[in-house]
């Protein structure tokens, strides 16, 4: 008891000290000294010394007392503070009377047998301060205990020249009442490449290969992350070449290149320009006119002018849309029963970001229409608000749910209902950040704690998507003039969308904005038993008395707006540089936590700062990155990037994301008047898909392609449910799919119209069957194909299952019936040399999208001869082109 | 290079070293041995898995756990038949099952809560119960994540389709779905591994010689990048699974012996079962099979005994006495079950019975488990489970106790939670042993 009460008096002269001369000497040595040998009178503090031991010992790690379960009857919160939990659970070990007989002490030195084994020796500093936090009295977390306010690492930022050389960290913790202690023995690391260097539990850090990393210290609640480099050459400083750095963008790359003596590599070709910048901007392939033409232009703007062309079109919008789909997490499967016409919602989201999108909206607005959406206008009833919405719904109606100001189906999802999930999902979305492990435990990574997750998951206690509205009395009096009093569940979901697509009037879902103190008997007797919260708190930031705003998703608004930290600008801004780069500066995408700092900090404060400055205009940035040199760099490594998949020094390889793979391959093998469209027409693209199908709909037509080359499922609250791996069933999908070998002889493919173009008639050789046409049956199944989607999308199940029965029927036939082939006609007809030349260079054009070298052309137009016919040998050289890897990567 | 921090404060890197060096650290070693408790034990019988899913919830009272003691609201018109295996009854539509009874065991009262098709269906097919926010990976990615694949064949393959998907285990744990039923004496196509639209062999070898030879863009820097690597070596599996003849083979049942493959049944549902044999054989790791049909609100009895119950019959018959033919039943586990059980009150008014999760039943065969048994039992009018109820979660964990994978090795999702593969389960003792 004097002892500590002594400390806290040193703790305060310290204090008035610092403000004076903040000398070495008001440094509190480390504990590994002063608790080291006998005799010693400090008592240490609980939370400031015993819960970070206990930590850096391994105790509250998830495998031993952090388990939630606790491990013999000992729990200890996951990763520390719970001050009170912890306190609760040790102090039934200790015997104050008689310390170095307490229990505690006991097990951790195999005094009594210990499933973790031995954790300290008796007599050491980790057991002398255990035993003399016991002796003074084992005491808790005074009520009014001073808070953590940093925690100074030195060195700022460690260099090394060589492997295996090494440097030590000091870590300070400074705390509200102005002491500063040395806490390098207390604290835990860690490092984020183990390559490039190691670090041990003293702070220690050791060299590995050349490249760049953090290493990370945490102590209490603080995480502080500290660059570690080795460069990879030796033309660092002066020696560093002269780098063309035309943009903010490439300075700032620069920089930090010229720091690590990589050289950037060379600006890519014009070709290789076009395909990357048309498939990363708008998701789509370029036509083999628009190569011709870019080849052909020698204006020095062309590839900007490009950048604004793409940026106007379609495709771009549907593209981006797409992404916004997969961070908002729109599918199907958490959009049941959100609405009378079960099939709209999915589209009705894609396209009220589409609409947006495509005018420019800015950023912040078109999320604000998300985070404060709500159902009814202003002074408008429920049946009022019933009737508009209906009457969208309505055939022939001139109002879109795109024109509404709010997409309140973000709020609707299956997976965003409970408050917590609601916290978590809206971290994610808007935030690219992961608060889901404060949910339960202290985020081992940043600095949040279960209290912070708990305070932030009171904004989202009062939104309720009421699925009946919350007019009841209305309600049933509306469901009583459909006559439907009576009907229940599915049935009713069913006659509701009837009587909507009759074009009657149906009640609506809404979103529902409890206000606290509502003046609502029922609700007052609830708040009695769990009283509604009357305060939220903003992640790190200002409390916000929900009872003086009236609807909490304001405050929330105008914290992602204006709050210092920008995680909302930074998320986005991330997550558009990953679409371009494969890898964010900030990797994961969607991790923006302190112990996982950007690659390259000035770069991404420059963007985000530029971002906010212009209005969030998404077109701002995407020209910002596009127009730079760094973008726009080769893929060929040098000696000094090879390696480099962090710093931007060169186009890093990557697989085309699902949806643009699948609209690549039909574009690929089109005709040329359909190639032409692709960039305009949205019609049946894959880009153009609303909603992630229900899970037992998802091996349907293009679906199938979709779900093996790893579209997001959009259900997890993580980026990384998009997938960009290759995979074995991606690879067969391109070789010997019937989908892929069909897209390639279809009627309206490439193929087929080089064969009306050259012989005057279609490909398909011409097959009877038991009499019957069999291109007549295919074109039937075609038909019915069509009409298959169209039934899908109209949403009308009767049909869609008629169809399928007359499809199979079809199939049946033609499987059954006997094939006859009729002479192939195009036997030993050949193309004439010049025109097979061209051939070979369309097929390149459409496909990789540059002309092909001499090799190439004469192995191509070598095979093409070789074939038993030309047209045979057209649809290798095309089926062998989808299969190279330069068409499946981007490059 | 990305290092996937865990909610646990590990990142994965850490486990696959201390997978490779063994675990020596101080403080972590322990602390990972026990998060990774989660080992293969090698002794398991059984190295490949068929999975049979009854889609639509077969009931349980006119098959394999019979009340014919009870009263006619709950009866139903089907008498149980003598098994070879004394004392035990099951319906008399099953006759061919009834001579192999000693092949396989029924596990009677299991039992769940979700009377919902989709609901139902992915609990059973990933012994998880369903969570909205998470994509649980069917039985067939655990496996082939676990025991991995054969060369030049898919390691999952599903006929014709199945509810099982790779969930958040990620797209290279999918299944290949057949998308079709082998009919008999029918060439069989199937989904990129048959050569279709007039293709043979020399064409698809003279198509792969030319794409040898152009494609070559990226020589000399595959070993630089994982993904061209991989696509690289995923090009040269493709090619042999499409030319190889072990792995059209495989998928041909046609080459079945006649008499052999006449044990089946030229139904949809037996020409499965023989190809999921054929399949095992030729080395694939786990097989899906799913029928259809099994939802009887209506017309329950004649549509059970002219439709459903007949090539059920004969099919699975076949596929267990195959297996043990071809000396393959001790080292496959089959795995019978549907989405529910069915009420065993019957449905007056439309002669059927509805959906029914509490007391279902399910059947396991081979893979070291002992046949000719029944576990479990449901009490006197099926409507509950007699004593201890087994869940779905805990025949998931047997199941994969029998392919020696411990049920609770901790995966970590997509964001970093750490999931145990089967969360609520407990091996049922007598079932595996």
């Amino acid at each position: 008891m004097r002892n500590s009460f002594r400390l806290i008096v040193t703790g305060c002269l310290a204090a008035t000290l610092t403000a004076h001369v903040r000398a070495e000497e008001t440094v509190l040595p480390p504990a590994s000294e002063r608790f080291q040998g006998a005799d010693i009178e400090e008592t240490p503090d609980f939370q400031r010394h015993l819960v970070p031991l206990l930590g850096k010992l391994g105790c509250n790690g998830r495998a031993c007392h952090g388990s939630f379960q606790g491990r013999g009857d000992l729990r200890l919160s996951l990763f520390g503070y719970d001050f009170e939990m912890d306190h609760a659970g040790l102090i039934d070990r200790v015997d104050t009377d008689d310390p170095a007989s307490s229990y505690a002490l006991h097990k951790p030195t195999l005094l009594e047998p210990h499933e973790g084994g031995r954790r300290m020796e008796i007599g050491g500093w980790e057991y002398n301060l255990f035993l003399n936090w016991i002796k003074g009295g084992a005491r808790p977390v005074a009520a009014d205990a001073p808070q953590l306010v940093d925690l100074e690492v030195s060195p700022a930022e460690l260099r090394f020249s060589n492997a295996d050389e090494e440097q030590q960290l000091r870590a300070i913790a400074v705390w509200s009442d102005g002491t500063r202690e040395d806490v390098t023995c207390l604290s835990r690391y860690q490092t984020n490449d183990e390559t490039i260097c190691g670090i041990d539990q003293q702070g220690r850090v050791t060299s590995g290969e050349a490249g760049d990393t953090h290493v990370v210290v945490f102590y209490d609640n603080a995480v502080v992350p500290i660059p570690v480099m080795r460069p990879v050459s030796d033309q660092t400083g002066d020696r560093y070449p002269q780098v063309a750095a035309p943009t903010r963008v490439d300075e700032l790359v620069t920089e930090k290149l010229a720091k690590l003596g990589i050289v950037p590599s060379e600006s890519c070709t014009d070709a290789e320009f076009l395909r990357r910048v048309s498939l990363d901007i708008a998701g789509t392939l370029p036509s083999e006119a628009e190569v011709r033409q870019f080849l052909a232009d020698e204006s020095p703007d062309k590839r900007s002018r490009k950048i604004d062309e793409l940026l106007e079109t379609p495709a771009y919008a549907a593209w981006w849309t797409t992404k916004l789909c997969d961070w908002t997490g729109n599918s199907d499967q958490q959009l049941n029963n959100v609405s009378p016409d079960r099939n709209r919602p999915a589209r009705d989201w894609y396209e009220w970001i589409l609409t947006r999108v495509a005018d420019n909206t800015a950023y912040d607005d078109l999320v604000e229409g998300i985070v404060v959406a709500t159902s009814r206008e202003d002074g408008e009833d429920y049946r009022a608000y019933s009737e508009r919405m209906s009457a969208l719904y309505h055939a022939g109606s001139e109002t879109r749910f795109a024109d509404l100001d709010g997409l309140t189906y973000y709020w609707a999802r299956r997976n965003f209902r409970q408050p917590e999930d609601r916290a978590i999902g809206f971290a994610y979305t808007f935030m690219g950040t992961r608060i889901q492990c404060a949910q339960c435990h202290k985020h081992p990574f940043d600095v949040w704690t279960q209290n912070d997750f708990q305070e932030f998951q009171r904004f989202f206690t009062q939104i309720n998507y009421a699925r009946n509205g919350s007019d009841r009395q209305e309600y049933r009096a509306m469901i009583e003039e459909l006559g439907l009093q009576g009907e229940r569940g599915g049935q009713l979901r069913r006659k509701l969308q009837q009587a909507l697509n009759d074009g009657q009037v149906v009640p609506f879902p809404e979103l529902v904005v409890r206000r606290p103190g509502a003046n609502n008997r029922r609700r007052r007797n609830r708040q009695a038993d769990n009283p509604q919260p009357q305060t939220a708190r903003l992640l790190g930031s200002a409390e916000i008395n929900l009872t003086e705003i009236g609807d909490p998703r304001t405050a929330l608004m105008d914290w992602l707006r204006n709050d210092e930290k920008q995680l909302f600008a930074r998320a986005f801004v991330n997550r558009v540089w990953a679409n371009y780069f494969g890898r964010g500066i900030v990797e994961p995408t969607d991790d923006l936590s302190k112990a996982n700092p950007p690659s390259n900090g000035p770069l991404f404060d420059y963007l985000a700062a530029g971002f906010v400055e212009n209005d969030y205009d998404m077109k701002w940035l995407h020209r910002e990155i596009c127009n730079s040199a760094t973008y726009q760099r080769s893929w060929r490594p040098n000696e000094t990037n090879a390696g480099d998949e962090r710093n931007f020094s060169r186009a890093v390889p990557r697989r085309l994301p699902a949806e643009a793979a699948y609209d690549a391959l039909v574009m690929a093998t089109a005709s040329d008047d359909r190639a032409e469209t692709f960039l305009t027409d949205l019609n049946g693209r894959a880009l153009a898909i609303p909603g992630v199908p229900r899970r037992n709909r998802r091996n349907d037509g293009p679906d199938y392609a979709l779900t093996i080359f790893g579209r997001s499922l959009r259900e997890n609250n993580c980026d990384c449910e998009r997938s960009s791996e290759a995979s074995l069933l991606q690879t067969v999908f391109l070789r010997n799919d019937e989908a892929t070998l069909e897209m390639i002889d279809r009627p309206d493919g490439w193929v087929n119209q080089v064969t009306r173009q050259v012989f005057g008639s279609d490909s398909q050789p011409q097959q009877r069957r038991d009499g019957n046409n069999a291109r007549q049956q295919q074109r039937r199944l075609e038909r019915l194909q069509t009409n298959l989607k169209r039934a899908q999308d109209q949403g009308n199940e009767n049909r869609v299952r008629q169809v399928r029965r007359q499809i199979r029927a079809i199939r049946q036939q033609m499987e059954q019936s006997e094939l006859v082939e009729v002479e192939q006609e195009f036997e030993g007809q050949t193309i004439d040399d010049a025109t097979l030349a061209q051939l070979v260079e369309s097929a390149y054009l459409k496909t990789v999208n540059r002309k092909p070298n001499d090799h190439e052309q004469q192995v191509s137009a070598a095979f093409v001869k070789d074939a038993d016919n030309p047209i045979e040998g057209l649809r290798g050289l095309v089926w062998t082109l989808i299969n190279t890897k330069e068409f499946i990567v981007n490059h | 290079m990305a290092l996937h921090m865990t909610c646990d404060g590990l990142r994965r890197r850490d486990f696959l070293r201390v997978g490779a060096l063994g675990a020596s650290g101080l403080t972590l070693g322990s602390y990972l041995r026990a998060a990774e408790s989660g080992t293969l034990d090698r002794q398991a019988p059984a190295t490949s898995a068929i999975f049979i899913n009854l889609q639509g919830g077969p009931t349980h009272m006119d098959t394999f756990d019979l009340k014919p003691e009870a009263s006619d609201e709950y009866r139903g018109e089907f008498n149980p038949i003598q098994t070879k295996v004394a004392g035990i009854e099951i319906s008399e539509h099953l006759p061919r099952l009834a001579s192999v009874m000693d092949k396989f065991v029924i596990l009677r009262g299991v039992s769940h809560t979700l009377a919902a098709h989709q609901l139902g269906s992915e609990y059973i097919n990933t012994g998880n119960r369903p969570l909205p926010s998470l994509e649980f990976p069917g039985y067939g990615a655990v496996v082939t994540r676990e025991l991995g694949g054969p060369d030049g064949l898919p390691p999952f393959v599903s006929i014709p389709n199945s509810a099982q998907r790779a969930g958040y285990l990620g797209v290279k744990y999918a299944p290949l779905h057949t998308n079709a039923t082998p009919q008999p004496g029918r060439p069989f196509t199937v989904r990129g591994i048959s050569l279709q639209n007039g293709l043979t062999v020399e064409d698809v070898e003279k198509r792969q010689n030319l794409l040898d030879e152009l494609d070559t863009a990226f020589a000399g820097f595959e070993k630089n990048s994982q993904l061209l690597d991989g696509l690289d070596r995923f090009s040269q599996q493709a090619y042999s699974m499409i030319t190889s003849p072990q792995a059209r083979a495989a998928f041909d049942v046609g080459r079945e012996d006649p008499a052999f493959a006449e044990k089946y049944g030229e139904t949809p549902f037996g020409q499965s079962c023989l190809l999921a044999t054929r399949l095992v054989e030729s080395g694939v790791r786990f097989v899906t099979v799913s029928s259809g049909g099994w939802d009887t609100h209506r017309d329950n009895w004649t549509r059970l005994k002219d439709n459903l119950l007949p090539p059920f019959d004969q099919g699975l018959s076949a596929l267990l006495t195959g297996l043990e033919e071809k000396g393959l039943l001790e080292s496959t586990t089959v795995f019978v079950t549907g989405e529910f059980g069915r009420t065993p009150k019957i449905n007056q008014e439309r002669v059927g019975r509805d959906h029914y999760p509490r007391a279902m039943f399910m059947l396991m065969a081979g893979g070291g488990v002992a046949g000719g048994r029944v576990l479990g039992a449901s009490n006197e009018n099926g409507t509950e489970p007699l004593d201890v109820a087994y869940s779905p979660d805990d025949v998931a964990a047997s199941f994969f106790h029998t392919l020696g994978i411990d049920h609770t090795k901790e995966y970590h999702t997509t964001t970093g939670r750490p999931v145990m593969i089967v969360r609520d389960g407990q091996v049922i003792e007598e079932l595996v042993s």
